[in-house]
């Protein structure tokens, strides 16, 4: 495919959707392994979506990590992106070797486990398709590989479908997204109404008692994909501000659908990583200017663009968390 | 890759630039709260945008019928009126007006750094001053413009004071930036006094009187477009609209969404300078120049109209509202651009032919959809991007 105009990174990742359906090119049973415990059906008339980001994020952060070395070396990401597919050709997967190496631990579970649990405490029981659930192939769709893309996409809508779902709870924005308004474009079949975790929730507060368990002043930073994609400005706002014991603060001029990018957008990470660290922590300084204790985010790609910044200025005492485990602490799950 | 390589260099560089990022993040601060305070003086604006994304939607659409309209209008104005097909033909066109050893000075123009005009014009022996400050600035350092309003945001006051002091024999010091102006004011005046030919472009055009609009605070334009004895205008066919009434309402929206309640000068140019005053005997160049010449270029746009996702690029104002939300140029300005900045210029790259340029422009765009939430024409230049980079991976022309 004449793709030499797609800068190598980008080709990478595409490609490990494409052969290995998710975005690291891991193996799938590893991605499911965030819902061990929680005794979720493969099937159901409503779905939970988990996506690829929260499930690799580890991964995802370590392989970050490698490319902003290199791009700050003399030795470029292009070629050695391009060396990586290459490898892949042949049957190696050295990025996957180092990933093994250096993960640490399994953090990208939590928002996951803690969204199951609230919705669990709602009364909803979501099935999970587990290794089973396609990429929804987003990042093919960024990247100009919009052909590919629509070549996976009925069977990504047939797969989705084949179990009886109806309805699909997402939690991934971009996922959320690429469901809802790009996989359509593609396929014969209407049965599936997207929706987004927090939408789900926002209808529910009024009927929920939401206490936080220690007092906090937090701050709110809209994924793009969220807020400019999705139009979901209003909802985690409601959550957050029917949560006692939270003193809920924004930075002027760039909240709702006015948030600066973290730099993880359209697979800028991936081109650009160094680049995309500072733009991290500018948006980081932005948070913190508004005295947060807590940034909450909702969004794979933003928590770790953001923790990232934050490792980056040295500011350990700020930390980072999804809205999913926010919410599941104030129910008491 | 090698295009995309030294692109990337120019990017790490610019983003390595304390100075660039200390700029662009007091020229945001400086933007946000000027646009703020406008809007919030005169309300109506916002609504008079989505009227103005109206015209401008319909006139993309009839670029060639109002080119016709307009160069009527300006011939019976007793103008000279050109369409030019491509950068070629407006050069040409332009050579043929001006020859050789003439001094030239120029108000500021994207159009014109896009057919290259300062290039060529000193190619063929003719001496030429940008007379709109930043451009001047950065002229006179042989550096490229890194923002559409403000050409000249990353050069810091020490160089521009260094500049002009070797320009004027002067020794200027870099914290008195009204001497600096007040130098600059000195050293282009017999320019413009001088000047054989003015050239501009323009903000918007009223196909049916012929006139031409030119928004301004320095001044420069009124002078470089008065008192030299040939006026040549060279614009986008795209800034065509059918009325005088509409250009108004566009022009009151693009200087609004560029910082100002009203700047300080609007021009309104339709033909050249004439007097009736002695025995009615109409008699052209009087104080203004003698001819006046607008070429109309088109140079891919009505083809690029075509194309229902790229066309918006065409109704932008300049505004440069979008540059100063966008967080890569926060950190790189320019740089992440070629003659037009930031992801909306990765289409105009795209237009000229440098396929490796525009995709290096449009896969460094974040797709975040900031500048469209503050464009006044609420211009889409994520689905911009992601069309060219669409376009380019199946390694499809964009024509």
């Amino acid at each position: 495919m004449p793709e030499s105009l797609v800068p190598p990174g980008l080709t990478y990742l595409a490609d490990n959707i494409i052969s290995k359906d998710n975005i690291l090119g891991a193996g799938k049973i590893k991605g499911a392994e965030w819902a061990k415990g929680l005794n979720l059906d493969r099937a159901g008339e409503t779905i939970f979506f988990a996506g690829c980001g929260y499930q690799y994020s580890n991964d995802l952060e370590s392989l970050m990590s490698l490319l902003r070395k290199i791009d700050k070396s003399a030795i470029s990401t292009e070629w050695t992106m391009g060396v990586a597919g290459f490898q892949k050709k042949l049957g190696i997967d050295a990025a996957g070797i180092y990933r093994k190496l250096t993960s640490r631990g399994n953090s990208g579970y939590e928002p996951l486990r803690a969204a199951i649990k609230v919705l669990d405490k709602i009364g909803i029981k979501p099935g999970y398709l587990a290794e089973e659930e396609p990429c929804c192939g987003g990042p093919l769709y960024f990247s100009g590989l919009q052909k590919q893309f629509s070549e996976r996409a009925q069977n990504v809508y047939n797969r989705l479908t084949s179990k009886g779902a109806r309805e699909i709870i997402s939690i991934v924005p971009s996922c959320t997204y690429t469901l809802r308004d790009l996989l359509p474009k593609y396929v014969n079949g209407d049965r599936l109404n997207i929706r987004h975790f927090c939408e789900v929730i926002a209808e529910m507060v009024p009927s929920l008692k939401l206490k936080y368990p220690d007092k906090v002043k937090v701050t709110y930073h809209d994924s793009c994909q969220l807020v400019r994609y999705l139009g979901l400005v209003k909802e985690p706002r409601s959550i957050l501000s029917s949560i006692e014991n939270i003193e809920f603060v924004e930075p002027k001029q760039t909240a709702g659908v006015w948030s600066t990018c973290c730099g993880g957008g359209g697979g800028f990470e991936v081109v650009f990583p160094e680049l995309s660290l500072t733009l991290a922590k500018n948006r980081v300084k932005e948070l913190v200017a508004t005295g947060a204790e807590i940034i909450i985010t909702h969004c794979p790609g933003c928590m770790m663009q953001l923790e990232a910044g934050l490792k980056e200025l040295k500011l350990d005492n700020i930390k980072v968390m999804d809205l999913s485990e926010v919410v599941a602490a104030a129910l008491g799950v | 890759m090698s295009e995309f390589n030294e692109y990337k260099k120019e990017i790490m560089d610019a983003a390595h630039n304390e100075r660039i990022s200390l700029a662009l993040t007091r020229a945001i601060a400086s933007y946000r709260g000027n646009v703020n305070n406008a809007l919030q003086k005169f309300p109506h604006t916002i609504k008079l945008a989505e009227d103005v994304r109206e015209i401008r939607s319909k006139s993309i659409l009839q670029m060639e019928k109002l080119a016709q309209i307009a160069c009527e209008a300006i011939e019976s104005n007793k103008g000279k009126a050109y369409i030019a097909k491509d950068a070629g033909e407006a050069l040409a066109i332009v050579q043929k007006l001006v020859g050789k050893n003439k001094l030239i000075v120029k108000g500021k123009s994207i159009t014109a750094h896009e057919i290259e005009l300062q290039e060529h014009l000193e190619a063929w022996g003719n001496q030429v001053y940008e007379t709109d400050l930043g451009e001047f600035i950065v002229q006179q350092l042989k550096q490229r413009p890194m923002h559409v309003l403000s050409p000249a945001i990353h050069v810091p006051k020490e160089d521009v004071a260094a500049l002009l002091s070797k320009l004027s024999g002067k020794d200027l010091p870099p914290t008195d930036i009204e001497k600096m102006v007040a130098t600059a004011r000195e050293l282009l005046r017999d320019k413009f006094i001088n000047a054989d030919i003015g050239i501009s472009g323009a903000n918007v055009v009223a196909a049916d009187v012929g006139t031409i609009f030119l928004i301004e605070n320095e001044g420069n334009i009124r002078l470089a477009t008065t008192l030299p004895p040939v006026h040549i205008a060279i614009i986008g066919m795209d800034k065509l609209v059918p009325t005088l009434g509409d250009a108004f309402k566009l022009v009151e929206v693009a200087w609004r969404y560029a910082n100002y309640t009203v700047p300080s000068y609007v021009s309104m140019t339709s033909g050249p300078s004439k007097t009736g005053d002695i025995e009615k005997v109409t008699t052209y160049g009087a104080h203004g120049p003698k001819e006046f010449h607008v070429i109309f270029l088109d140079n891919g746009r009505t083809k690029l109209a075509q194309n229902s996702i790229l066309c918006e690029v065409m109704y932008c104002l300049g505004c440069g509202g979008c540059l100063y939300e966008c967080p890569v140029f926060a950190v790189t300005a320019g740089h992440f651009g070629d003659k037009r900045f930031a992801g909306a210029g990765a289409v105009w790259a795209a237009l000229s032919g440098n396929k490796e340029k525009a995709a290096a422009i449009a896969y460094t765009c974040l797709t975040c959809g900031r500048c469209k939430v503050r464009c006044p024409m609420s211009i889409d230049t994520p689905a911009m991007c992601l069309e060219l980079r669409k376009i380019l991976a199946e390694d499809k022309s964009l024509l």
